[in-house]
């Protein structure tokens, strides 16, 4: 091979005291507010695939920021060869030779395939870029990787599966050493898989160490040599492949103290707000369910699994292709948003900053964006209306804050989602869709999230609640739909499954 | 303090004193000229400054609904140009006043909805839209005059901008027939709820039930229109409908409105800070002619304020 792949020194002729080649100990990784990582000692064999399971949350994506610099670490230390070193930033990995290859490609869309291979590191001569010189090479690199992906060609006409193929020729070009893969696999077509397959076998031959990051287990068979398990932020254990089954790694990422934060309220179920049958749409198909008054209905699958989808068509903001909905009884046709808003529904979405508040405006002008029609008399807005409409918001969720006129954004993530409930109630919801409510919040924060289930519940509404995180639903809803691959895999009553088989379901095993 | 502006206490203080400081800074300004020159305090000069920071005002104004939407509107200096040939022309094929004032609003209706139509459903950026628009009607102006300036011997019309009532000049009880519609609108109103939460959070806003395209089309519309009710005040003070005039007042506009508070990144702004913003740049003009400052170092000294008081807001941002 006449690229760079070739380009390590150290790996086969470097001291041979040791076969291993980054040694974490006690690395630590603190947050505001949370322990994204627990004293995670570790060692990475020279040539190994090293597979890393865990749920969303796990820990997994702060362990690959702070291997590729992109985070600093809190406490712990790092060994490279022996050697103690510190990552300040990317450009320190990148010069020791680790590099990942994420599930979502960060490379210039509009550029050339051969451009992006080059990106940073291009030939030049006196300045001027060799532009031919470095076609041939990317076509040549191209076809030692066995990648059939042209080089002339802009990269955003690839499909993603290509596009990731492309990254990791970038990362196996400039000399990588230690290779992070993140989901490589959540977009690929079984051939494209297959290929990035045999690239990754090769480089293990040539003493690059991979690790491996997949919901799939089937593939950490597959290609790994260890696999280790992440929990709540802890390594759990590192197993040999062949020394377990893929139940004991379920069962390693699942079985976990379930700590006292989960309240769940029940309270007798009401009349039936929410009736689906056979509704299939773009992401989905054939999915049946119903809600009733307080009642939480849990939606568990993978990233990709159709659940989000499913909600998106159900709130009116894709067109269903087949199947029927009733509202209290009542057969509806959702066409778009405006109207399920009308009806009663209110959806809490995923990213609160991005689609639920507007951050630098008052908690007041947020709690009232969606009945101002009914707090105008003639032209002008009642002032007196407004402010009792948002202090018995306020008052009635506990929102923590100065006043009404506070930004939202000054509030914490918890009291930001009371919020964006307290905006629905007002307006009168009654079917709340909670689409992954406690990301990215810290314990404390989720307990109020999940008081404030209870409170809905109480006042007769019902919940629809999306979450990647399975304890949360397993421990919070009555009943529990299981997604995968777009179809309803299974369906249980509170608690009626262990953990282990819904995870089993929902991957698919 | 009421939700729309929806600031914290240390915010609202902050705001709170900037008004101040440029109020302050207006004082310091008025007392320094009318020191350092004799003219300065002279009623003729104090008439003609008010005039002219009415014009500016009155776009300013409707520059600012847009800007608080997170758009632009680069446009509002040659809508103004364009207002005045359409006036003039009207005026001298003898269409009544009135029907011409009207006739010449409806024209700058229908730019304003021309802009958030390009805006929304071709999906064009508001800087490139009003920019496209800026070029394009200065042509047609220019097309429609051949070039020339139209002279207006309507003195009914004329003589409405050099009278008076009560001691303030008429343009200036104009800008209050501007102002306070605006006030009403923008602070007291469901729709000014609106265009804040547009500029915050669009996607949030929408989500809420907002009709964010309807309110576009009204911040797009109330822009033009008072850039054509700017303009025909333009023509009364001037006796001419020429489609170069108002060039460069664009700048003027949203130097005003952005020295009088109003962030570039949307959601924050009021009615009286471009109020504010224009009469202060008015004045710098008009000290610096009285003092024999070179002209051009209008343009530097408007340019310098604009860098300050931008930094001022992402000072703001910032803080939170």
């Amino acid at each position: 091979m006449a690229t760079g792949m070739m380009d390590r020194p150290a790996a086969q002729g470097g001291p041979a005291e040791s076969s291993v080649l980054l040694d974490l100990r006690g690395l630590d990784k603190r947050f505001t507010g949370t322990h994204a990582l627990k004293t995670v000692t570790l060692a990475f064999e020279r040539g190994e695939i090293h597979a890393i399971v865990g749920e969303n949350g796990a820990g997994k994506s702060t362990l690959i920021k702070l291997l590729t610099g992109v985070h600093l670490k809190s406490a712990g230390e790092m060994r490279w060869e022996g050697r103690v070193i510190e990552l300040t930033g990317p450009q320190d990995a990148l010069a020791l030779g680790i590099n990942a290859v994420h599930q979502e490609v960060v490379l210039c869309p509009h550029l050339t395939v051969a451009a992006n291979l080059f990106l940073g590191d291009e030939r030049t001569r006196f300045g001027l870029l060799k532009g031919r010189d470095m076609l041939r090479e990317a076509r040549r690199a191209l076809a030692d990787l066995g990648f059939s992906v042209p080089a002339e060609v802009v990269l955003s006409s690839l499909t993603i599966g290509q596009q990731q193929l492309v990254a990791t020729a970038r990362a196996a070009i400039r000399g990588v050493r230690f290779l992070i893969f993140d989901e490589p696999t959540a977009y690929l077509t079984r051939q494209e898989a297959a290929q990035l397959f045999a690239l990754i076998r090769r480089l293990k031959a040539e003493g690059v160490t991979i690790v491996y990051i997949s919901h799939r287990l089937e593939e950490v068979f597959e290609l790994a040599d260890r696999a280790s398990i992440l929990r709540d932020g802890s390594l759990i254990s590192t197993h040999r492949i062949g020394e377990i089954d893929e139940q004991g790694l379920i069962r390693g990422m699942s079985n976990r103290s379930i700590e006292q934060i989960y309240h769940k309220e029940t309270v007798p179920h009401g009349a039936r707000l929410l009736d689906v049958h056979g509704l299939s749409g773009p992401g989905f198909a054939e999915v049946s369910m119903t809600v009733d008054r307080g009642q939480i209905v849990g939606l568990y699958g993978l990233i990709g699994a159709g659940r989000s989808e499913f909600v998106q068509t159900l709130f009116g903001r894709h067109r269903a292709t087949a199947g029927s909905v009733a509202w209290q009884g009542k057969p509806v046709d959702i066409r778009h948003e405006k109207q399920a808003i009308g009806l009663g529904m209110a959806l809490v979405p995923e990213s609160r900053r991005d689609q639920g508040l507007c951050l630098n405006l008052g908690v007041g002008l947020n709690i009232n964006l969606t009945v101002y029609e009914r707090l105008t008399r003639g032209v002008t807005i009642s002032r007196s209306a407004e402010a009792a409409a948002a202090e018995k918001q306020i008052a009635d969720l506990r929102i923590v804050t100065a006043s009404r006129a506070t930004p939202a954004a000054s509030l914490s993530g918890g009291n930001q989602q009371k919020i964006v409930v307290g905006k629905w109630l007002n307006h009168g919801a009654e079917l709340f869709i909670f689409d992954e409510p406690t990301v990215g919040v810290d314990v404390g924060t989720k307990q109020e999230i999940y008081r404030l289930f209870g409170q809905l519940l109480r006042n007769g509404a019902g919940i629809i609640l999306i979450s990647s995180y399975l304890p949360e639903v397993y421990e919070l809803s009555d009943t529990l739909h299981v997604f995968r691959r777009g179809r309803l895999a299974a369906s249980h009553a509170f608690k009626s499954a262990s953990m282990e088989a819904i995870l089993t379901q929902a991957i698919g095993v | 303090m009421s939700d729309s502006a929806a600031k914290s206490k240390p915010q609202a203080r902050l705001n709170l004193l900037l008004s101040l400081t440029l109020l302050g800074l207006l004082l310091l300004m008025w007392a320094a000229l009318s020191v350092s020159t004799d003219t300065f305090m002279t009623e003729n000069n104090l008439t003609n400054l008010m005039r002219q920071a009415s014009i500016w005002a009155v776009i300013a104004i409707g520059q600012t609904f847009v800007i608080i939407t997170a758009g632009i509107d680069l446009s509002v200096g040659t809508v103004l140009g364009f207002a005045g040939v359409i006036i003039s022309l009207l005026l001298q094929a003898h269409v009544p006043v009135s029907v011409a004032i009207v006739l010449t609003l409806l024209v700058g209706v229908a730019i304003g909805m021309f802009h958030a139509f390009g805006v929304i459903r071709l999906g064009l950026p508001p800087f490139i839209m009003t920019l496209a628009t800026l070029t394009a009607l200065r042509g047609i102006g220019l097309l429609m005059t051949n070039g020339s300036s139209i002279s207006i011997d309507n003195d009914s019309f004329t003589g409405f901008s050099r009278g008076a009532l009560i001691g303030i000049p008429n343009l200036f009880w104009m800008v209050i027939v501007v102002a306070v519609p605006s006030f009403v609108f923008l602070h007291l109103s469901r729709w000014g709820r609106y265009l804040f939460a547009i500029g915050s959070n669009r996607e949030a806003a929408r989500l809420s039930g907002v009709s964010v395209n309807a309110m576009l089309y009204v911040a797009y519309t109330l822009s033009s229109t008072f850039a054509a009710f700017a303009g025909i005040l333009t023509t009364s003070r001037i006796g001419i409908g020429n489609a170069t005039t108002g060039q460069g007042w664009e700048l003027q506009s949203i130097a005003s409105s952005v020295i009088g508070g109003t962030s570039l990144f949307g959601a924050v702004g009021s009615i009286h800070g471009p109020l504010l913003g224009s009469i202060l740049l008015t004045t710098i003009n008009n000290g610096a002619n009285l003092l024999n400052v070179n002209p051009f170092w209008q343009l530097i000294i408007t340019g310098g304020l604009i860098i300050v008081i931008v930094y001022f807001d992402q000072l703001r941002r910032r803080g939170r």
